[in-house]
C-alpha cells in the first residue's frame, strides 16, 4: 500500500509537470499579451513592462525561470493584479471556491445517492417515477437559467438571501444549489441504474434468498458494489464543478479561484493563469487519489498496485 | 468602451445602522493595482481620485479646479509653467506636501525602472520621452522644485490642456518618504499613505477596496462620508441584481435590455449621462479593398446612426459624425452626416459599383467587434445595414485582449474601435496622424492632414489652436479612415438618498462631495 | 432486466411521446430556417425586442431578428455539436476505458495516469485555450468537448470492466483458451455497454450545457450564427423584460434534453434485453419489500 501511494504520488508530480508544461507553451502561443489594453503604450513603456517581468528573456529561460519558482512554492506577481502575488491571490480565492464547491459536492453526491438508491428500491412506485422525472428535469435546466433565476427570486424579490459578494456562510447557499442542481441529477441517474443492476448480482440475490432486513442487505451487499460507478463519477464530477464554478461565480460576483482564472486567461495573467491552474490540477489529483483508495475499499475484488497481467 | 473597465464612479450609502455613510459603488471590475504611477485603467482612476490629489483636479460638477496647487501660471511662449502649492496640504501621516514630492514622483513615472503603463501622458513634460527611454537620467526631466512650495514644469511644446493632463493619476504625487522606505509595499492596505480625501483601508482581492476618510486633508471638515467601499462589479447583470437587492448603493452601468424596466420602476435612480467618448469603425487602408476610398465611404454612409443609437442601443447615446466627441467644448466639426437614409444608400450603391462590386460581385467584409451583449448589438445592426448596401458581413468577436492586440497589429479589415479620456480635439484626432503608432490601427497616413495637425501642436494660442483642429479634421474624414459612430452613455443607478452627483461629460463624482441623506 | 427497466423508464407511452418530440424538434431544426420569411441575420427595424406577434411567432431578439428562425437554427448547431462531441467521446472512451481496465496492471496504470493527466487540466481552460489560440471554430468547440467528455466515460467503462473482468464466466473464458480481444469483445464490452450507454446519455446534455458556459462567458459560436447556449445566455440577461427571448430557446432545450435523457434509458433497457451473459433478474418487488 505504501508503495503504491508512493507511486501514485511520484506519478502525479509527473503529470503536474505535463499540464504545467503544456499550459505554459499554449499560452505562450495566444495571441495578446499581458500588456495589450485599450490605451495607447509606447514601445519605451513596453519595453519597460516586459523587462520588468522577464519577458524579454527567451522563452526556455522564462520557462525554467517559472519551475525553479514553482519548486520553491513561489508562483510570482500577478501581471494583472500588480499589487499582489498569485500566492496572495490564490490564498484568498481558494478557500471562497472550496467552500462553495464542496458544498455544491456534498449537496449533489448526498442526495443523488440517497435519492437514486430510494427510486431502485422502488421501481414500480410513484416515488421511483417522480424522482426519475425530477432527475431528468433537473439535467435539462442550465445553470445559466437557474442560477439567475434564483438570484431573481431570493435575493431580488424575497430578499432572503444575498445576490452577490462572499462574506458571510449565508453567501454560499445560492451558488452552491446553483452548481449543485446539475450534479445532484446525475448522480442520481446513475446511483439508481447501478442500484437497480446490483440487485441482480449472486450475492445479492444469495442474501435476499436467506431473508437478510433489506436495510442490511441495501448496506453490506448491495451499496458497495453499486457505488463504484458513482465514486468513479466523483473525480470528473469534481473537476466539471470547478468548471461550472466559473459561471456561477461570475453570476454570483464571488471572490474565487473559477474567476481569477476566467480573468487571467482573458487578460493573458500568464502567471495567475499558471497559479490556477497548478492548483486546479493538484486538487484534482488528490481527489482522484482519493477516489481510487475509496474505490478499493468498496470493492475488494479490486486489489491496488498489483502489477500481475489478467486474473 | 464601456465593455472596459469604464465604469462609473456614483456613490452611494447603506441604509443599514452599522456601515452608516459607507457608500458602497459599484465601480465595473477589479483595479489592477492602486500605484498612481502603474494604473492603466479608468476604473482605477476613479480610485484614485479619491485616494490623491494632483495639481489640478476635479469639482462635484468635473470641471478642473485647482487641487494641490492653488494658483499657476504659464510664461508668454507656453512653454513653462509655476505651480504654487497650498499651504496646508498634508499627507494622510500628517507630513506636508511638498514641491519635492511632486518632483520625486514625476522622476518616478518616467523611470524605466518603475514601468508606468502610461508614463506617455507626461511626455508634453521637456526630456519626458528621452527619460523614459533611458536615453536621459530621471533628474534630466524638465521640473524642478523652486521653493518647498513652488512646482516648475517645463514642456517639449506649447500644451495649453496641461491642466486637464495634471489630472489623471500619472501627475499625482507619492509621497516619498514612504516609497523609498517600503518599496512596492508602499500600496498595502494599513501602509499607503496619501494626500487625498480618503485613505486606503482595506483591498480584498475581486470583493472590494475600501477607503476610509483622511482626517489631515485640508478640507476634511466638507467631506461627510466615513468611507467608501469600490466593489469590482464586472458583470453588469450580477451589479443589477446587487443594486436592486441592496447591496450596492450606485453603480455605473446596466444591462441595456433592462432600460425599459429601469425607466419605469426606477425612474428617480436613473442617470444617464453622455460620456466624453468615440465609438467608431476603422478600416484597415493598407489591405484591399480597403485602401479604395470609395469603398470605405460606401461602408460609412450605408450606416444609420439614428437608427443606432434610438432603436438599438436606448439610452440616449449621441451619433456623431466627427472623431471628437460633440461634448467636447469650443470645438465644432466642420464633418455631418447629409442627406436622407435612402439617397445615402444610392450613393453607397454607387460608390460600390464603381469600385466594382455589385450583385454579380458582392462585397465581402469581415468585421471585428468584442465580445460583449452590448458590443454585438451594435455590430450586427451595422451588418444588416450594409446588407442594404449588398455586401456581405462575416462577424468576427474576440475578447478584449485578442481584438486590441490583432488591431495594433493591423490584423483585421474593419473593426470596432473607441477611444475616451480628455475632453480636447487633440486626443481623438491624434489617432490619425500617420506616426502616432499603432493605435493608429487602420495605418492611416495622410500628408495634408499630419501637416494640419503639426501646425497645431506648434500654436500656443488656443482659439488659432482649435482653427487649425478643425481643418485637419475636415481633410483627414474626407478620406474615410475610419467611420464615427457615437458617443457613450453612461447608464448609472444612483440611490435617492445620495446628493451631490451631478452629471457630467468625464463621469467623475469624487467621493468627497457625495452626501448620504438619511430619510 | 428488462421488466425493470421499461417500468422505470416511465412507461411506454411517456417514450413514445419524448421520441415524438425528439423527432419534431429535428424536422422543424431542419424545415423552419427553410421556410421561414425571416433570414437569420435579417433586422426587422421596426419590431425590435418584441414580443410574440403575428410576425414574429417568438417574437424578436434586442436587434429585431426573428426568434423562431433563430432557435431552430441554434437547435442545428447546438444538436449537431452534441451528437458530434459524444460520438468522439464513445469512439474514443469506450476502447480506451475497456482496453485499459482488461489489461490492467503496467499498461492500466501508464493509460490510467494519461486520463489524470487529462483531467487535471480543467476543461474550460482548455477549451477556452484553444478557442483563444485557434480563432473561433464550431468544428474545434465540438472537437474541443468531445475530446474532454471521453475521459469521464473512460474510466466508468474502466471501473466496470475491473469488476467484470473477474467475474467467474471471464475467467471459464479464458481457462477454455479464449483470446483476449475476443474475451474483451464477447465478454468485456457487452457489460460495460450498459453504463457507458448511459453515460452517453449524460454526455448530449453535458455538451450542450457546456457549450452554453462557454456562451455565457462569451467565448462561444460566431454571429451571426446561433446556437442554443448563445441564445440562452442573451436570454437568460433579459428574463425579467423580455420573457419571450428566454423561453422560447430554453425550452427546446429543456424538451430536448429531457427526450434524450428518457430515450437513454430505453435505448439501455433495449441493450439489456440481449445481454444473454447475464443471469436471470430477480424480480423486482424482493428487493425493495
Amino acid at each position: 500500500m505504501t508503495t503504491y501511494l508512493a507511486r501514485r504520488l511520484a506519478a502525479s508530480l509527473v503529470t503536474l509537470w505535463a499540464v504545467v508544461t503544456v499550459v505554459f507553451f499554449l499560452l505562450r502561443v495566444a495571441p495578446g499579451g499581458p500588456f495589450d489594453g485599450e490605451r495607447r503604450l509606447t514601445p519605451e513603456v513596453e519595453a519597460n513592462l516586459r523587462a520588468a517581468y522577464h519577458l524579454d528573456e527567451p522563452l526556455v529561460a522564462q520557462y525554467a525561470r517559472y519551475l525553479g519558482m514553482l519548486l520553491r512554492g513561489d508562483l510570482g506577481p500577478s501581471f494583472r493584479s500588480k499589487d499582489f502575488t498569485v500566492n496572495e491571490l490564490i490564498a484568498g480565492g481558494l478557500p471562497v471556491s472550496l467552500t462553495v464547491g464542496g458544498l455544491a459536492l456534498a449537496l449533489a453526491a448526498g442526495l443523488g445517492i440517497a435519492a437514486g438508491t430510494g427510486a431502485a428500491l422502488a421501481r414500480d412506485g410513484p416515488r421511483d417515477r417522480w424522482l426519475t422525472f425530477a432527475a431528468t428535469a433537473g439535467l435539462a435546466l442550465p445553470p445559466i437559467v437557474v442560477a439567475p433565476l434564483l438570484v431573481l427570486v431570493f435575493a431580488v424579490t424575497l430578499g432572503w438571501l444575498p445576490a452577490g459578494g462572499f462574506t458571510t456562510p449565508a453567501h454560499a447557499v445560492l451558488p452552491a444549489v446553483a452548481l449543485a442542481l446539475p450534479y445532484l441529477a446525475a448522480f442520481t441517474r446513475l446511483t439508481r441504474g447501478s442500484v437497480a443492476e446490483t440487485l441482480t448480482a449472486p450475492h445479492v440475490r444469495t442474501a435476499l434468498a436467506k431473508g437478510l432486513p433489506t436495510r442490511r442487505i441495501v448496506a453490506r451487499h448491495l451499496l458497495p458494489p453499486a457505488l463504484i460507478p458513482v465514486v468513479s463519477f466523483l473525480g470528473p464530477a469534481a473537476a466539471a464543478l470547478l468548471a461550472g464554478s466559473m459561471v456561477i461565480e461570475e453570476v454570483f460576483s464571488l471572490p474565487g479561484l473559477g474567476r481569477y482564472f476566467v480573468q487571467g486567461a482573458l487578460n493573458r495573467d500568464y502567471t495567475l493563469v499558471m497559479g490556477t491552474v497548478v492548483v486546479y490540477a493538484t486538487l484534482i489529483l488528490v481527489f482522484n487519489l482519493a477516489v481510487d483508495l475509496l474505490y478499493s475499499r468498496l470493492d475488494p475484488r479490486i486489489r491496488l498496485g498489483r502489477t500481475g497481467r489478467g486474473g | 468602451m464601456r465593455y472596459l473597465a469604464l465604469v462609473l464612479s456614483a456613490p452611494v450609502l447603506l441604509a443599514g445602522a452599522v456601515d452608516a455613510k459607507v457608500l458602497r459603488i459599484g465601480n465595473g471590475g477589479e483595479p489592477e493595482t492602486l500605484d498612481p504611477h502603474r494604473y492603466n485603467l479608468r476604473l482605477e482612476e476613479t480610485i484614485l481620485n479619491d485616494l490623491f490629489l494632483g495639481l489640478t483636479t476635479f469639482d462635484a460638477h468635473g470641471n478642473i479646479v485647482p487641487g494641490a496647487a492653488e494658483r499657476w501660471s504659464v510664461s508668454d511662449d507656453g512653454l513653462v509653467w509655476t505651480f504654487e502649492l497650498r499651504e496646508d496640504g498634508k499627507w494622510s501621516d500628517g507630513q506636508p506636501v511638498t514641491a519635492g514630492d511632486f518632483v520625486y514622483a514625476f522622476r518616478r513615472l518616467l523611470d524605466p525602472a518603475t514601468a508606468a503603463s502610461l508614463a506617455h501622458f507626461m511626455y508634453p513634460v521637456r526630456n519626458a520621452a528621452a527619460v523614459n527611454a533611458g536615453e536621459l537620467p530621471p533628474t534630466a526631466l524638465g521640473v524642478r522644485a523652486e521653493a518647498p512650495r513652488t512646482l516648475v514644469v517645463e514642456l517639449e511644446q506649447p500644451f495649453p490642456f496641461f491642466t486637464e493632463r495634471l489630472i489623471y493619476p500619472t501627475g499625482y504625487p507619492v509621497p516619498a518618504h514612504t516609497v523609498e522606505d517600503l518599496g512596492a509595499d508602499w500600496v498595502k492596505p494599513g501602509r499607503m499613505v496619501s494626500n487625498g480625501a480618503f485613505v486606503l483601508d482595506d483591498w480584498q482581492p475581486h470583493a472590494h477596496v475600501t477607503l476610509r476618510r483622511n482626517a489631515h486633508f485640508h478640507d476634511a471638515d466638507s467631506v461627510t462620508l466615513d468611507g467608501v467601499r469600490y466593489l469590482p462589479t464586472a458583470d453588469s447583470y450580477a451589479a443589477f441584481n446587487r443594486y436592486r437587492a441592496g447591496e450596492i448603493d450606485a453603480i455605473g452601468d446596466f444591462p441595456s435590455g433592462e432600460m425599459d424596466w429601469v425607466r419605469k420602476n426606477l425612474a428617480d435612480h436613473l442617470r444617464l449621462t453622455p460620456l466624453v467618448s468615440i465609438m467608431y469603425l476603422v478600416f484597415n487602408v493598407t489591405r484591399p479593398p480597403f485602401d479604395d476610398v470609395r469603398v470605405r465611404e460606401a461602408l460609412g454612409i450605408a450606416i444609420d446612426r439614428k437608427l443606432l443609437t434610438g432603436r438599438v442601443m436606448q439610452s440616449d447615446e449621441v451619433p456623431s459624425a466627427s472623431l471628437v466627441p460633440p461634448m467636447v467644448p469650443g470645438y465644432r466639426s466642420a464633418v455631418a452626416a447629409t442627406g436622407t437614409r435612402d439617397a445615402r444608400l444610392e450613393r453607397a450603391r454607387d460608390l460600390l459599383g464603381d469600385a466594382g462590386y455589385g450583385p454579380d460581385n458582392p462585397l465581402n467584409v469581415t468585421l471585428r467587434y468584442i465580445s460583449g451583449d452590448e458590443s454585438k448589438r451594435v455590430q450586427v445592426a451595422i451588418a444588416a445595414m450594409w446588407k442594404d448596401i449588398g455586401v456581405a458581413t462575416t462577424l468576427h468577436h474576440t475578447e478584449l485582449k485578442s481584438h486590441f492586440a490583432d488591431l495594433r497589429q493591423g490584423n483585421f479589415e474593419v473593426a470596432q474601435a473607441g477611444w475616451f479620456g480628455e475632453n480636447n480635439p487633440e486626443h481623438y484626432l491624434n489617432l490619425l496622424v500617420s506616426d502616432t503608432g499603432d493605435v493608429n490601427y487602420g495605418r492611416f497616413a495622410s500628408a495634408a492632414f499630419d501637416a494640419l495637425m503639426d501646425r497645431a501642436h506648434a500654436e500656443a494660442d488656443l482659439a488659432r489652436r482649435i482653427g487649425l483642429l478643425r481643418e485637419a479634421e475636415t481633410v483627414g474624414l474626407a478620406e474615410h479612415p475610419v467611420t464615427p459612430l457615437y458617443a457613450v452613455t453612461i447608464r448609472a443607478l444612483v440611490d435617492p438618498r445620495i446628493s451631490g452627483w451631478h452629471a457630467n461629460p468625464r463621469n467623475v463624482h469624487g467621493a468627497r462631495y457625495l452626501t448620504w441623506n438619511e430619510r | 432486466m428488462n421488466d425493470l427497466f421499461r417500468h422505470a423508464a416511465l412507461g411506454n407511452r411517456w417514450s413514445r411521446t419524448c421520441f415524438l418530440a425528439l423527432c419534431t424538434v429535428i424536422v422543424l431544426a431542419i424545415l423552419v430556417p427553410a421556410v421561414s420569411p425571416w433570414a437569420l441575420d435579417e433586422v426587422d427595424w421596426d419590431a425590435i425586442d418584441q414580443a410574440p406577434a403575428a410576425a414574429h411567432w417568438f417574437g424578436t431578439d434586442g436587434v429585431g431578428r426573428d426568434l423562431l428562425t433563430r432557435s431552430f437554427s441554434g437547435a442545428r448547431v447546438s444538436i449537431a455539436i452534441a451528437l458530434l462531441a459524444t460520438g468522439v467521446s464513445v469512439l474514443i472512451g469506450m476502447p480506451y476505458g475497456a482496453v485499459a481496465g482488461f489489461l490492467g496492471g503496467r499498461v492500466d496504470h501508464v493509460m490510467m495516469r494519461i486520463v489524470d493527466a487529462l483531467y487535471a487540466l480543467p476543461f474550460v481552460l482548455f477549451v477556452i485555450l484553444l478557442i483563444v489560440v485557434f480563432g473561433r471554430n464550431p468544428y474545434l468547440l465540438f472537437i474541443a468537448l468531445g475530446a474532454v467528455s471521453w475521459l469521464d466515460l473512460a474510466r466508468i467503462v474502466r471501473g466496470q470492466t475491473l469488476a467484470v473482468r473477474q467475474e467467474a464466466y471471464v475467467d471459464a473464458a479464458r481457462a477454455l483458451g479464449a483470446g483476449r480481444a475476443r474475451i474483451v469483445l464477447r465478454h468485456v464490452l457487452p457489460n460495460v455497454l450498459g453504463p457507458a450507454v448511459v453515460y452517453a446519455t449524460l454526455t448530449v446534455p453535458g455538451v450542450i450545457l457546456a457549450e452554453s458556459f462557454i456562451s455565457f462567458l462569451g467565448l462561444g459560436i460566431q454571429e451571426p450564427d446561433t446556437s442554443w447556449g448563445v441564445l440562452i445566455a442573451d436570454g437568460a440577461r433579459t428574463m425579467q423584460t423580455s420573457w419571450w427571448q428566454l423561453v422560447f430557446p430554453a425550452t427546446l432545450l429543456a424538451v430536448t434534453l429531457l427526450a434524450c435523457n428518457v430515450l437513454g434509458d430505453r435505448l439501455r433497457d433495449a441493450l439489456d434485453r440481449r445481454d444473454t451473459v447475464r443471469p436471470t433478474p430477480v424480480a423486482a418487488r424482493d428487493a425493495s419489500a
